[in-house]
């Protein structure tokens, strides 16, 4: 047994121990320490490097490291063994993926706008909000010697007068709690109740005098972050807002990664114990504790997720999903409880889920087709959430078509060699001076926050830029050479934009041209996918009257950059609005409202699903796409012409 | 109802690129019109048909090709030999023995072939590098420096080795560079636009788009040459109206059909027999789809596509 030892950017340590031979990410992981390795421990992302401070490692040396970083100690963590009592440090950036869990009771105003326009919109276009969960007064006779009733009798007796209706459930979590409060409040109580037009569910009983609110739990679980809204089901008042990277990352950066892992001996318990135990509940417990508010009151629930996510989340066998003809186990369910999978709120709480449109087309892209309401005017827009995957539904009142392309991890940092989640210290904005070369930044965090690293709106930014300035070439080669220009010893260049004085972690930020390429492929597949599309319904793109833009890529994408590096058709900007994470938005409206959950089924299933990887010209529209801005330049005449300018 | 033709005009042309020197010149390219459509306009120019040489002598050529260049000592005896085939325009010399995982001959020996055929020719020439990137970052560079003044076509430039290159034979020396991309139209675009950028002119470059033999994957390269010419000619895309040149013997003379021996494969027949009729048919469909100039190897092949193209001209 040897003493393994994390140390921090931050002076804090974790200790654990490993055998001789044991893999230094798995005891990593095996000690909830965060080191991020988006190929799974493949030793071909390069981004689990951790440095060597005393003891010794047994590592292979891989292209990652140069042998001067070597010389300091750096290692790849998924390279290395253990061989005798060591000390590592991990770097800022190798854990910054796993974000410190953000919890508010109020969030921004901004943030609290989305919600209340989205609201304001869905009653606007006919959709009342309402749902079926109520607060009700009880009053009964007390029972006495003449009146022999049991409890949950006379309760279901009074009920029914009430409100008249045959089938009443009270389940055990509130059988156990009723004589209690019936004596106590000589009975007379509030009721939480679900009730429809044959049917009531008895959720919970307080006296007739407790000050009671039903409390509901939107939540979007992406393959990367995963946020969350506590909400009071009657008015649609946010209690709480949290957000927190998604636990399965450490089983792999993409939903394809996860499902291999899930098929492992006991790995769709790992992977939803991950999901549930390691990122829901606690930020459950995070929220409820804010917002002073008990966690058995939330009495229900509705995920938007992605359809490998809402498999995993309720472990479900994935694999169906990844191989030919890509088959999930269900588009729609109604048969899932918190319960069932061990989410801890109200027992009984019913979990609603966004309904998935193909296996690669999910929850999160019908509750944000909800939100855009795009099935509500009679223009044509186009709605792109941006994400791991990138997902795109065209049309209008008339019709509807979805796709899903993969765009990879790059969007949310991954894939970067400098790339991080818009978490603190993210750079989220970048200027370059074409004549210095020099940059400018804007840091996600407080104010003099040290920069570790880019999300994804700073990589549009920074590549914009340098395409912009002639720093790189539409292939994304550097052509020009400066103090931030530098060349490795296999000639691949790189642009310094923080040395690693001006930032906040132990290396250089710096942008490879390797990390532009993999960008350059994650943008071509979202450019190509919205043309092939397109021209499927022969259309072009000057039809498009709106571009709604989702997706956790940042507080604010610049537009004009993501039309500059062809990413996003060259249109007027006006066209093109953000609607920030509307996935949560969608399962905010699909929970408050059940006519709005009925509207996202009915979307759903109007909506034709267009499986890419089955269109020939799919491929041709892609490596025409991986050009800077496009190897069509007509395509994009604006772009031309700012360069000619500049 | 009498015929009544309805010629299709474009408003754009395919580039014409010379290459060789003195009066011994031969052009690529000019057309207007989709390749052999002469009732639609005149045709400029016509394809040309160039002979391939390689540094490794004779080795690895089938009988009928030896036979020819039989009583041929010396690599300066081969190219005249070559340059005095029937039909043939220009001399391909490729330096094949370079490639580090074959012969992995030095860049000097390799330049020594290089003067040696320079010298015994006067003809126009095309130099085809060793295929492997690297080492052709260093070697076409020094066939340009050694060859100035004879304006040969260098082939190939990659989108992996492009500046280097593109620069020494587009700007250094004044060649003409070969553009080399994997049959894929918007690949062929994409290095034309990165080559141009570095201040090549574009009048100055040849795309050699890729190629294969007929049968092996060869659709695509019909596909491809027929989507180039027609952004070329229908949008007026100058970033593909370069000429094209396909080395047809390199493809066609490694597939089974030419390589299996008439003791494996009795019920093929003749074994050069075969060689010529995969390299002819190869040819005749490039020709067909957009080539402005193919390269050969067997005398046969040479003096029947020169015919053939004079025929429909």
């Amino acid at each position: 047994m040897y003493k393994v030892t994390f140390a921090f950017e931050d002076g804090s340590v974790v200790e654990a121990f490993a055998n001789e031979g044991d893999n230094l990410l798995e005891v990593a992981r095996g000690a909830n320490v965060a080191i991020d390795a988006p190929c799974s421990g493949n030793a071909s992302c390069g981004k689990c490097r951790v440095q060597l401070k005393s003891g010794e490692l047994n590592s292979k040396k891989t292209l990652h490291i140069s042998d001067e970083e070597y010389q300091a100690g750096w290692r790849l963590s998924c390279t290395s063994t253990v061989c005798a009592d060591v000390t590592v440090l991990v770097p800022d950036i190798a854990s910054a993926y796993k974000s410190r869990m953000k919890v508010a009771d109020l969030s921004s105003k901004e943030e609290i706008a989305i919600f209340e326009n989205a609201k304001r919109d869905i009653q606007f276009s006919g959709i009342e909000l309402k749902n079926s969960l109520e607060i009700v007064e009880v009053t009964m006779d007390p029972p006495s010697l003449d009146d022999t009733m049991p409890d949950n009798e006379r309760l279901v007796r009074a009920l029914r007068k009430f409100l008249n209706i045959k089938r009443i459930r009270i389940p055990y979590a509130v059988l156990r709690k009723l004589p209690d409060v019936l004596r106590e409040n000589d009975f007379a109580v509030k009721c939480v109740l679900r009730t429809t037009s044959d049917d009531m569910f008895v959720y919970d009983i307080f006296g007739k005098d407790e000050e009671v609110i039903a409390g509901g739990l939107a939540i979007d679980i992406g393959t990367t972050t995963v946020s969350a809204v506590l909400i009071n089901m009657d008015n649609g008042e946010i209690l709480a807002k949290g957000s927190a990277g998604n636990g399965q990352i450490r089983y792999g950066a993409d939903v394809i990664n996860r499902i291999i892992e899930s098929q492992k001996p006991g790995g769709k318990k790992k992977l939803q114990d991950a999901v549930i135990k390691e990122t829901i509940n606690p930020m459950i417990h995070e929220m409820c504790k804010n917002a002073k508010f008990p966690k058995t009151q939330i009495y229900r629930m509705c995920v938007a997720a992605n359809t490998t996510m809402n498999h995993l989340f309720a472990g479900i066998n994935a694999d169906p999903l990844r191989m030919e003809p890509y088959i999930p186990a269900f588009f729609k369910t109604n048969s899932l409880f918190a319960s069932d999978v061990g989410i801890d709120i109200n027992p009984d709480a019913h979990i609603i889920v966004a309904p998935n449109i193909g296996s690669y087309v999910g929850g999160d892209i019908t509750a944000g087709t909800l939100v855009s309401e795009i099935w509500n005017r009679p223009e044509f827009s186009l709605f792109i959430d941006l994400g791991t995957n990138g997902e795109l539904v065209f049309g209008n009142s008339d019709f509807m078509m979805s796709c899903a392309c993969s765009a990879g991890p790059a969007f949310e940092g991954g894939d970067i060699s400098c790339g991080m989640r818009a978490t603190d210290g993210a750079i989220e904005a970048c200027t370059i001076d074409k004549e210095t070369m020099e940059p400018t930044f804007k840091v996600v965090g407080e104010p003099g926050t040290k920069p570790i690293g880019l999300c994804g709106s700073g990589i549009i930014d920074v590549i914009s830029e340098l395409f912009m300035c002639e720093i790189i070439n539409p292939k994304g080669k550097f052509i020009r050479e400066g103090k931030r220009v530098r060349h490795d010893k296999y000639g691949m260049g790189s642009y310094v934009l923080a040395f690693e004085d001006e930032a906040g972690s132990v290396k250089d930020i710096e942008i490879t041209e390797v990390d532009i390429d993999n960008f350059i492929r994650a943008k071509g597949a979202i450019f190509s996918a919205i043309r092939t599309m397109l021209s499927s319904l022969d259309f072009d793109v000057s039809m498009i009257d709106d571009v709604y833009v989702a997706g956790g890529i940042g507080s604010g994408i610049n537009m004009k950059n993501a039309v500059n590096i062809g990413m996003f058709p060259d249109i007027p900007l006006e066209k093109f609005h953000y609607i920030g994470n509307s996935s949560l938005t969608g399962a905010y409206l699909m929970l408050l409202s059940t006519p709005a959950e009925r509207k996202t089924y009915e979307l759903a299933s109007n909506m034709t699903y267009m499986e890419l990887s089955t269109v020939p010209v799919y491929m041709d529209e892609f490596v025409g796409a991986c050009f800077i801005p496009h190897t069509d330049t007509t395509m994009f005449p604006t772009v031309m012409e700012e360069i000619q300018s500049r | 109802m009498p015929f009544n033709h309805k010629p299709q005009k474009f408003n754009a042309k395919i580039n014409t690129v010379t290459i060789g020197s003195g009066d011994k010149t031969v052009t690529f390219g000019g057309d207007s019109t989709f390749p052999f459509y002469s009732f639609d306009a005149p045709a400029e120019n016509t394809p040309k048909v160039g002979v391939e040489i390689s540094d490794m002598g004779l080795e690895g050529f089938s009988a009928g090709i030896k036979a020819y260049y039989e009583g041929a000592e010396t690599m300066g005896d081969i190219a005249k030999k070559a340059a005095a085939m029937e039909g043939a325009d220009f001399l391909a010399l490729t330096l094949e023995g370079g490639d580090p995982n074959g012969a992995n001959k030095s860049i000097d020996e390799l330049l020594a072939v290089v003067k040696e055929v320079a010298e015994a020719v006067d003809c126009p020439l095309v130099v085809e590098g060793c295929k492997n990137v690297e080492k052709d970052a260093e070697l076409l560079p020094k066939v340009c420096e050694v060859l100035q003044g004879r304006n040969v076509l260098i082939l190939s430039e990659k989108e992996e080795n492009y500046k280097a290159i593109g620069a020494a034979a587009g700007l250094a020396y004044d060649q003409i560079v070969g553009a080399e991309s994997a049959v894929d139209i918007n690949l062929a675009k994409q290095l034309n636009v990165v080559t141009t950028q570095l201040g090549v002119n574009a009048q100055k470059i040849v795309m050699n788009i890729g190629s294969a033999a007929v049968g092996y994957g060869y659709e695509y390269v019909v596909s491809t040459m027929d989507r180039i010419k027609g952004a070329a000619l229908s949008q007026n895309d100058n970033m593909l109206q370069m000429p094209i040149i396909t080395p047809v013997s390199t493809e066609t003379w490694g597939v089974k059909e030419a390589m299996a021996s008439e003791a494996d494969m009795p019920e093929w027949g003749s074994q050069d027999e075969r060689g010529i009729d995969m390299e002819i048919m190869t040819a005749a469909a490039d020709l067909a789809a957009g080539s402005d100039a193919v390269i050969l190897r067997h005398p046969q092949s040479v003096a029947t596509i020169s015919k053939m193209i004079k025929a429909l001209a």
